[in-house]
C-alpha cells in the first residue's frame, strides 16, 4: 500500500462527493428575505443557523460603532452586530419587529440586529443577476440581485458579513 | 480526514513520543555505557521510526535514521563504546532527525533537510571501526538470528533483544502467510469449504485438522493435552492451543506486553476540549441554579420543599465540582514531559560554554493542563539557559570563590493551592540590583530617576524588559535580550506570575507561578456604571475603597499612596471607553492589580464579588481586542467580559489624568452644554390626564421639552431606552402598575441617574409621605393644588434652568 496509491483514491472520492453536490443545488436558491431601512435584503437559508427575538447584549469596548457588543446563545458567547449601522443608517431603537439573524459559515457565527423579517423564498437562479457593477467585485458584500415579481432583493454574501473588517 | 493523513498523523504522535523518551536515554546512556537495556531500547527507537518512515516513503529521514541504527548496532553489540565523541555525532543526527519529524509534520515531506553531512559522520565512526559496510552490516546479523531460533531451542528467544525477535516474527509471519495461502488454494482445488478469513486460533484449528484429520472438526481443542506440543518447556494455557513452532516463539514478546502495556487509550484532544466545554456550561448552570435558589429561598421562606431543593442543589453541585476536577485530571500531562528535555540541554550547554553543570530535576511527576505543559517549554529553556550562561561561573572563578567546582540548576515542580510553582534555581553569581539598574539606565530602558526609586525586587524584574542583555558578549546561547521577555510574555498569558529571589555570589532562585488549568479561573467581579468586568484573581493583590481626597496628581497621573508605596491609579471607564454618565458618589473602590513586580490601582464604581467563571474565546470575529482576555456567562446567563490584566497595565500606561478628578464634566456627551430652552426635557409622569395637562400648562411658558407617561412602568420604559436624556421628573404617587414610591427607588438603583432630580407631585400630605418620598429618592415634594409659577420655579431650581432663556 504505497501512499501514492491511497492518495489516489482518497482524491477520486473526494471529487466524487463534491459532483453529486452540484448537482443538487443548481436551479433553485432558498433565501431569507429580511428588512433593513427601507431595502429588502436575502441571505441563503442554509447560512442561517437561527432568528431570535432580541435579547440583552454586552457591550465590548474597543470595537467600531457597529459591533454593538456580545451575547449568549445557549451558552456560547456570540457577537452582534447593528446592520443598520454598518450599511451607514440611523440606529434605531429595537421593538416588536427586530430580530437577531445568527448566520453561521464554517466556525464563523455571529448575530446580526436587522429591522423586520419578510418570507423564506425560492428563487430561481435564472432570476438573479450579479451586482451592479459599481457594487461588485471581492470587497463588496453583495452577491447578487434577485427578482421577483413585484420586488428586488440583494443578496448578500454571508462569508463577507462574517469576516472581521476593523 | 484524509486517509493517509490519519496513518502519518499516527505516526508522528508516536515518533514524537519516542524521540521525547530518546534525549534522556541517551544523556544517561553516556553516563552508564554499559547499561544494555538503555541501548536496546535507544536501539528499538530509531528502529521502529526507520520502519515506519520506509513504509510511509520518508526516504531522507529512511537514509539518516538506517545509518544511526547501525552505530547502535554495532554499540550493542559491544563493538564500539559510545564516548562523548560518538555520542555528539549521535545527538546531532537525532537533533536531524526531529528537524526532519517537524517538517514532515509541517509540510508531509521530507525534502530539503541536508543530512549528507551528518550521514558521512556516522558512517566514518561505522567504517572506523568496522570494515563490513553498514548496509551489509544489519542484513546478515539478522539472517545469523533468524537461522538460530528454528535449529536451538527456543529458549534463546529470550537471548535476543525484542526487535530482532520482532524482524524474526515479521518473517515467519510472511513465510507462514505464504504458506496458509497454498494450503487454502490446495482446499479450494480440491472442493473444501474455505473457513472465513482467519483469525489466529481458527488456523491453527484448520491446520490441525490437516494433520489429524480424525479430530471432530468443529470444535476447537479446549483441553491442549492431546495437541502435539514440540517443544514448549514452559506452556501457559493459552499457548497450549499453539501446535507449531512458529507460534510458541510468536507468545515470547507477548509474555512480556502485559507489564509494559498501560490501561490507556488515545483520545482526540478535542474531544476531551469539548468535554471540558460541556462541564464549562454545566458550572454555569451550576452558578445559575445556585442563584435561583436563594431567591426562592427568600420568597418561600419556611416552605417544606425548599429543604429539598437545598439538597438538590448542594448535590448538583458537588458533583458538578467533582467532575470538573476529574475532567481536568484528564487533560492532566506530568510535567517531566517537558523536563526531560533538560538534561540534554544542560550537557550540550557543559560542552559549549566549557563550565561544569549539573541539572537536579524533582517533582517530574506533578501535573499541568496540557495546554500549559505545551506553553511552558520556551520559557524554561530560555530561563535555564539564562542561569546556565549568566548564572553559573566558569569553574576557576567557582573555585576561587569557594564553591564546588560544578555548577548546580535545579528545576523543581510543585503544586502550591490552585496554582503549580516551577522553580529554577541555580547556584550561581546571583544577580546585583545595582548592577542590573545601571546596565538598563545605559541601554535607556529605564530613566535614572526610575533607578533611583526601584526596589530590589523591581530590580531583578528588569532582566524580563526587552532589548535587556547583561551579557558583555553575545554568545550562542544568550545575550541577544529576547528570550526573557518572551518568559514574561507567555506566563502571563498562562496568568501566570514571576517571582525571581536572589543573593548575590550565592544564586538566584526564579518561581513560575501558574494556574492548574486554563479553563476555569476565580475572579472578581466588578461593576462601572451599568456594565461588570471579571478580572482574574490572581492577579488581584488586594482592593481598597478610598474617597476622593486620596487622589493626587503627579505629573499628570493619578496616584494613591498605598500604606508606604505610591500606586498608580486608572479609572476603568477610561480603558474601556465606558461612558461615565455620572460619578455620584464620593467614594470609590481601588483593585489593586499585581503583575510580577508591577502594580496598578483599577478604580471601580462597585465590587460585586468572587466567583468561578468559564472563559470563552469570544470568537474569531472579536479577538484580539486589546485588554479583553475573553467573556463568561453569568448566572443569570449575561455575558460578562475578562480583564486582559497585562494588556490593562500596558494600556495603562497611555492613560494621562484620570478618573475621580475630573468629576461632573465626565459626563461627556450626554450632558451636552444647553443652548435653548427646549433642550431641557422634562418628563411627567401621572395617571390622570388632566393632572398631566395642568403641569403641562404650568410649564410650557418655560420653553422646555416636555414628555408624558400615564404610569411608572411606563416612565421607566421610557428612561431605559434612553432615546431622549431627562434633566428632571415629575412624578404623582398614586398610579397604577407602579406607583411613585416605587418608580423612585428603581430609577435610583441606575448609576446613571443617581442625580436625577425627581420631583413629587401629590396630593398626598402626610408626613410619613413626605419621608417616604425622601427616603424613596425624591428630591422635592409638591402637594397638590398648586400656583403653576411655584412648579415652574421648583423645575427651574431643579435643572438649573439658565436665565438667559427666561
Amino acid at each position: 500500500m504505497s501512499n501514492d496509491k491511497l492518495k489516489q483514491i482518497i482524491s477520486r472520492q473526494a471529487k466524487q462527493s463534491s459532483e453529486s453536490l452540484i448537482d443538487h443545488s443548481n436551479d433553485i436558491v432558498q433565501l431569507v428575505g429580511f428588512v433593513i431601512g427601507e431595502e429588502e435584503y436575502a441571505v441563503p437559508i442554509l447560512s442561517i443557523q437561527e432568528i431570535i427575538k432580541p435579547i440583552s447584549w454586552t457591550r465590548v469596548p474597543q470595537t467600531p460603532k457597529y459591533i454593538l457588543g456580545v451575547f449568549n446563545l445557549r451558552g456560547s458567547v456570540i457577537p452582534l452586530i447593528d446592520l443598520r449601522t454598518k450599511f451607514g443608517l440611523r440606529p434605531k431603537k429595537h421593538n416588536e419587529e427586530t430580530r437577531f439573524f445568527v448566520l453561521k459559515e464554517g466556525d464563523d457565527v455571529a448575530g446580526f440586529v436587522i429591522d423586520r423579517l419578510t418570507m423564506a423564498l425560492r428563487i430561481s437562479k435564472k432570476n438573479i443577476g450579479p451586482a451592479p457593477d459599481t457594487m461588485a467585485g471581492d470587497e463588496s458584500v453583495i452577491d447578487g440581485v434577485g427578482k421577483q415579481a413585484d420586488r428586488i432583493l440583494t443578496i448578500l454574501k454571508v462569508n463577507k458579513l462574517l469576516e472581521r473588517d476593523f | 480526514m484524509d486517509e493517509f493523513q490519519e496513518i502519518l498523523q499516527d505516526f508522528l504522535v508516536e515518533s514524537f513520543e519516542l524521540i521525547e523518551q530518546l534525549d534522556q536515554d541517551l544523556v544517561e546512556l553516556e553516563n552508564t555505557p554499559e547499561d544494555l537495556e538503555l541501548l536496546n531500547g535507544i536501539f528499538r527507537v530509531a528502529h521502529t521510526i526507520k520502519g515506519a518512515s520506509s513504509f510511509l516513503n520518508f526516504d531522507v529521514l529512511t537514509h539518516l535514521t538506517h545509518h544511526m541504527e547501525n552505530i547502535l548496532n554495532q554499540a550493542r553489540h559491544g563493538d564500539i563504546i559510545l564516548d562523548a565523541n560518538i555520542m555528539d555525532v549521535v545527538l546531532e543526527s537525532i537533533d536531524l532527525m526531529k528537524a526532519l519529524l517537524y517538517k514532515i509534520r509541517d509540510t508531509s515531506s521530507d525534502d530539503g533537510i541536508d543530512v549528507t553531512a551528518c550521514v558521512a559522520k556516522l558512517d566514518k565512526i561505522n567504517d572506523g571501526e568496522e570494515i563490513e559496510a553498514p548496509v551489509v552490516k544489519v542484513a546478515p546479523v539478522e539472517k545469523v538470528k533468524v537461522v538460530e531460533p528454528v535449529i536451538v531451542d527456543e529458549l534463546d528467544y529470550d537471548n535476543m533483544s525484542d526487535d530482532d525477535v520482532e524482524a524474526e516474527i515479521q518473517r515467519l509471519l510472511t513465510q507462514r502467510q505464504d504458506e496458509d495461502k497454498m494450503k487454502r488454494a490446495n482446499k479450494i482445488a480440491a472442493g473444501e469449504s474455505v473457513p472465513k478469513p482467519p483469525p489466529e486460533p481458527d488456523e491453527d484449528i484448520v491446520e490441525e485438522k490437516k494433520v489429524e484429520p480424525k479430530s471432530k472438526p468443529a470444535t476447537p481443542p479446549p483441553a491442549p493435552a492431546p495437541v502435539p506440543v514440540r517443544s514448549t518447556p514452559q506452556p501457559t494455557p493459552s499457548r497450549a492451543v499453539d501446535i507449531d513452532d512458529e507460534d510458541a516463539k510468536a507468545a515470547a514478546p507477548a509474555k512480556r506486553a502485559p507489564a509494559t502495556v498501560e490501561q490507556t487509550i488515545r483520545v482526540d484532544v478535542k474531544r476531551l476540549d469539548h468535554l471540558m466545554n460541556l462541564i464549562g456550561e454545566l458550572v454555569l448552570a451550576k452558578n445559575r441554579l445556585i442563584k435561583i435558589n436563594v431567591d426562592v429561598e427568600e420568597r418561600y421562606e419556611g416552605e417544606e420543599f425548599l429543604e429539598e431543593l437545598n439538597q438538590v442543589v448542594s448535590i448538583v453541585s458537588l458533583v458538578t465540582t467533582d467532575l470538573q476536577i476529574a475532567v481536568m485530571k484528564t487533560r492532566m500531562l506530568p510535567i517531566g514531559k517537558v523536563f526531560n528535555k533538560f538534561p540534554r540541554m544542560i550537557r550540550d550547554l557543559t560542552r559549549e560554554l566549557n563550565k561544569k553543570m549539573e541539572l537536579e530535576i524533582h517533582g517530574e511527576e506533578t501535573e499541568l493542563d496540557k495546554s500549559i505543559v505545551e506553553e511552558i517549554g520556551d520559557p524554561l529553556v530560555h530561563i535555564i539557559r539564562n542561569s546556565c550562561d549568566h548564572g553559573i561561573e566558569m569553574p576557576d572563578v567557582r573555585i576561587a570563590a569557594k564553591k564546588p567546582e560544578s555548577g548546580t540548576v535545579i528545576l523543581k515542580a510543585y503544586n502550591e493551592g490552585n496554582h503549580i510553582v516551577i522553580q529554577i534555581d541555580d547556584d550561581g553569581k546571583g544577580l546585583d540590583a545595582n548592577m542590573l539598574k545601571r546596565k538598563s539606565v545605559e541601554k535607556g530602558v529605564i530613566t535614572e530617576k526610575e533607578a533611583d526609586s526601584m526596589t530590589e525586587k523591581e530590580a531583578f524584574a528588569l532582566i524580563f524588559k526587552p532589548g535587556f542583555s547583561t551579557a558583555a558578549t553575545v554568545t550562542s546561547v544568550s545575550g541577544r535580550g529576547v528570550g526573557m521577555d518572551v518568559v514574561k510574555t507567555n506566563i502571563e498569558k498562562l496568568n501566570g506570575i514571576i517571582d525571581i529571589e536572589s543573593e548575590v555570589g550565592v544564586g538566584t532562585s526564579i518561581k513560575l507561578k501558574i494556574p492548574l488549568t486554563l479553563a476555569i479561573i476565580q475572579a472578581l467581579l466588578v461593576g462601572v456604571q451599568e456594565e461588570h468586568y471579571a478580572i482574574p484573581l490572581a492577579s488581584v493583590l488586594e482592593t481598597v475603597r478610598i474617597s476622593r481626597e486620596e487622589i493626587y496628581t503627579v505629573e499628570n497621573r493619578s496616584v494613591m499612596r498605598l500604606r508606604d508605596d505610591v500606586l498608580s491609579l486608572v479609572h476603568i471607564g477610561d480603558i474601556f471607553e465606558v461612558e461615565r454618565i455620572l460619578d455620584g458618589s464620593e467614594h470609590a473602590y481601588v483593585v489593586v492589580l499585581g503583575l510580577g513586580a508591577s502594580k496598578l490601582g483599577l478604580i471601580v464604581d462597585s465590587l460585586v464579588g468572587q466567583e468561578e467563571i468559564v472563559i470563552k474565546s469570544l470568537g474569531d470575529y472579536l479577538t484580539g481586542i486589546e485588554g479583553i482576555a475573553g467573556a463568561t456567562i453569568r448566572g443569570d446567563g449575561g455575558v460578562t467580559l475578562i480583564v486582559d490584566v497585562a494588556a490593562l497595565m500596558h494600556m495603562a500606561k497611555g492613560v494621562k489624568v484620570t478618573a475621580l478628578a475630573e468629576r461632573g464634566g465626565g459626563a461627556g456627551s450626554v450632558s451636552k452644554e444647553k443652548t435653548k430652552a427646549s433642550d431641557y426635557t422634562v418628563l411627567i409622569v401621572d395617571d390622570s390626564k388632566t393632572d398631566r395637562m395642568i403641569m403641562r400648562k404650568s410649564l410650557e411658558p418655560l420653553g422646555v421639552t416636555l414628555v408624558e407617561a400615564a404610569d411608572g412602568q411606563e416612565a421607566l420604559n421610557l428612561l431605559k431606552q434612553g432615546d431622549k436624556h431627562f434633566d428632571a421628573m415629575l412624578i404623582d404617587i398614586e398610579m397604577p402598575r407602579m406607583d411613585g414610591y416605587t418608580l423612585a427607588s428603581e430609577i435610583k438603583k441606575y448609576n446613571r441617574y443617581k442625580n436625577l432630580p425627581l420631583i413629587a407631585v401629590t396630593s398626598r400630605t402626610g408626613k410619613s409621605d413626605r419621608m417616604r418620598g425622601v427616603e424613596s429618592g425624591m428630591v422635592e415634594y409638591i402637594t397638590k393644588p398648586y400656583s403653576a409659577d411655584y412648579l415652574s420655579s421648583v423645575v427651574q431650581r431643579n435643572v438649573n434652568f439658565k436665565s438667559e432663556f427666561l
